[in-house]
């Protein structure tokens, strides 16, 4: 789950963690009174600054998914189903800000885009 | 703690050296009393003294061999990486060298020892004619103070680099006698001889080294 | 104190050459601060100065706490040191290596020295002058680690190292940082490992101190534009324009190098005619570069 950190992003490491976090409790991948990785560890499997990951977690603290236990690691919190709900709609909008981008990029305009969508979601209905 | 280190460290890479000039050490008394009894006039002392003169100039020659493979070998390593570690060390520079003199001085007691029982062995186990003394802790003294000269000397010239050495021991008593021929050419004096000839009289290293040694003296 | 390293008026002259010039180096205390520039910009002549190995020719330099080189003994025994080459002692073996080190450490730490002897797979019996590159630099960074410094000042560590002994090596360095949260000043002209981990950078050239920012304001700082129709005179740009070079046979229209860019600026594109087609991220290495190439030509952009 985190091994795609990009440094060449203009969004901070940090910042990369943090939504990764953020998504996998939205969508109940991280259960409440789990344990998130360690510092230490996680810092050593990203290759990166240990004070990174720290950024990280403390974001996530103020925002209120986790909580950091001194000495004892960082547990996912109880989060309110709404809470949780406004995230995998954010989620969903970064995602699609993402494709609409990287379609600007192709000359695919948004109509194209939409079509798409629509002809994709089709398919799938039962 | 960090003297015992760079002891044995140096120890390491010493061994060999310590080990055959002790063995040199402990033989050449030995060498030299047989010399002069291998002379069968023994009752003709002046003889017996003569060979014992003669082989006395191995007694300094071995001291300062002794003094400059230890003085050598302490900053051998030191050397090949350019000093860099030594210098990185959280140690002042002469406190650094201050050990490195310490642990050369005990490595060259061993063959400093070897001399004093080489000794003490040849001459009690010789016949002496009556008349004669032998000197055994007195040459045993006189050599331990000869191997330490040898060694402070170079150990100098070994820490530094190997330009340094070339101008101490090349360049410059080069240049101090081709300055002596010069001055002689014109009819000065020659002032390198005098020097030397003025510095043995003085009590000191000179005189040190270059008295007769004699195990076996009136 | 807040700054680990600092150095006012470093000048040092080997020869006639000045190979350093006014060098004014701040590094932050528990940073890990990215020394960077080409081979030759007088990276690790700046780093023997740091550690009183070289004598400036005039300025002052402050390691930890402490005036250097007057004080050096005094830093060395918190500073943790990698050289560029393998200075240690050739004839002994990595254990007698070790206990000759830990001797001069009163904060050697022999478990985990003997831990990451486990860890880097090395073997006690070996002698230090027969080890491989890889073993002698995992051994390096073992000595440099185990005695527990405030500061680690590593100089080209990684250099010439397979990417597995690569990793090796900067893992244990992240678990110690994370530890203890040491300062860790890095040089190397391997820009890409440095990136994920370093949160400061300083760019050397040619002696001199080119940059000196966070890392994400440097990184963030570049980037660069696809642009077509350009203008042939830009004319006031709210960015500072490092460059612009025709773009590669693929499409028409120029790539341009900018500083300072915002998002809302592609405004600027629609005023002038333009048509901002793409803005890249420049990774830590590409925009090291740019700036260097900025550096030591500047563009004339405003005709």
């Amino acid at each position: 789950m985190f091994d795609e950190i990009d440094p060449r992003s203009p969004t901070p490491l940090y910042d990369q963690i943090a939504s990764r976090v953020r998504v996998a409790v939205a969508s109940g991948d991280f259960r409440p009174g789990e344990s998130l990785p360690s510092v230490r560890g996680l810092a050593t499997r990203l290759r990166v600054n240990p004070a990174t990951v720290v950024q990280a977690y403390r974001a996530l603290e103020q925002e209120g998914f986790v909580e950091m236990r001194q000495g004892a690691g960082t547990y996912v919190r109880e989060v309110a189903e709404e809470r949780r709900g406004r995230e995998r709609d954010e989620q969903a909008l970064r995602m699609v800000r993402d494709l609409l981008a990287d379609a600007a990029r192709f000359g695919i305009g948004a109509d194209a885009i939409a079509s798409a969508l629509r002809q994709e979601l089709r398919s799938e209905a039962p | 703690m960090m003297f015992r280190q760079v002891l044995y460290t140096q120890w390491k890479w010493s061994a060999w050296a310590v080990v055959t000039t002790a063995v040199a050490a402990f033989t050449l008394p030995l060498v030299s009393v047989q010399r002069a009894g291998a002379n069968t006039e023994a009752t003709d002392v002046l003889y017996l003294l003569g060979d014992v003169a003669g082989v006395g100039y191995m007694y300094p020659f071995l001291a300062v061999a002794a003094g400059i493979t230890i003085a050598l070998l302490t900053w051998a390593p030191d050397h090949a990486g350019r000093h860099v570690y030594a210098l990185s060390l959280p140690v002042p520079r002469w406190y650094y060298a201050l050990l490195r003199y310490g642990a050369g001085t005990l490595l060259l007691v061993p063959t400093m020892l070897a001399l004093w029982i080489g000794a003490l062995v040849a001459t009690s186990s010789a016949t002496i004619p009556q008349g004669l003394d032998a000197y055994p802790t007195a040459i045993a003294f006189r050599f331990a103070l000869a191997t330490l000269f040898g060694f402070s000397m170079f150990f100098a010239l070994a820490a530094g680099t190997v330009r340094t050495a070339i101008i101490a021991l090349g360049v410059a008593p080069t240049a101090i006698i081709v300055t002596n021929q010069i001055i002689i050419s014109f009819g000065g004096p020659n002032l390198v001889w005098t020097a030397l000839e003025y510095l043995i009289r003085l009590p000191g290293p000179m005189e040190l080294l270059f008295e007769p040694w004699m195990l076996i003296n009136v | 104190m807040s700054n680990a390293i600092e150095t006012r008026d470093l000048v040092y002259r080997a020869g006639t050459t000045f190979e350093i010039t006014d060098l004014a180096l701040n590094v932050p205390t528990g940073s890990i601060y990215g020394f960077l520039g080409p081979n030759g910009s007088g990276k690790t002549t700046t780093i023997r100065l740091l550690l009183g190995l070289l004598r400036p020719v005039r300025g002052r330099i402050q390691v930890v706490g402490r005036q250097v080189p007057r004080e050096a003994h005094l830093m060395l025994a918190r500073t943790g040191y990698v050289p560029e080459r393998p200075h240690l002692y050739p004839t002994l073996t990595i254990d007698e290596a070790m206990r000759f080190h830990a001797a001069f450490y009163p904060t050697w730490d022999t478990k985990w020295a003997d831990e990451l002897l486990v860890t880097f797979r090395l073997d006690r019996s070996r002698r230090v002058g027969k080890m491989s590159k890889g073993e002698t630099g995992k051994f390096m960074m073992l000595l440099a680690l185990a005695q527990r410094p405030e500061l680690l000042i590593l100089d080209e560590p990684t250099d010439g190292l397979d990417p597995v002994v690569r990793r090796e090596v900067l893992m244990a360095l992240i678990e110690y940082v994370a530890e203890r949260q040491a300062t860790v000043f890095i040089s190397s002209h391997l820009v890409h490992e440095l990136e994920r981990f370093c949160n400061w950078v300083g760019v050397l050239d040619n002696g001199r101190l080119v940059a000196e920012l966070p890392m994400h304001a440097f990184k963030n700082g570049i980037k660069r534009l696809r642009v077509h129709h350009p203008p042939s005179t830009p004319g006031d740009t709210p960015f500072v324009l490092l460059s612009r070079e025709a773009g590669d046979g693929l499409s028409a229209g120029e790539v341009w190098v900018v500083r300072g860019w915002q998002a809302t600026m592609s405004q600027y594109f629609d005023g002038i005619g333009a048509q901002l087609r793409e803005v890249v991220d420049l990774d830590l290495e590409e925009g090291f570069v740019e700036m260097l190439r900025t550096f030591r030509h500047p563009v004339e952009v405003h005709s």
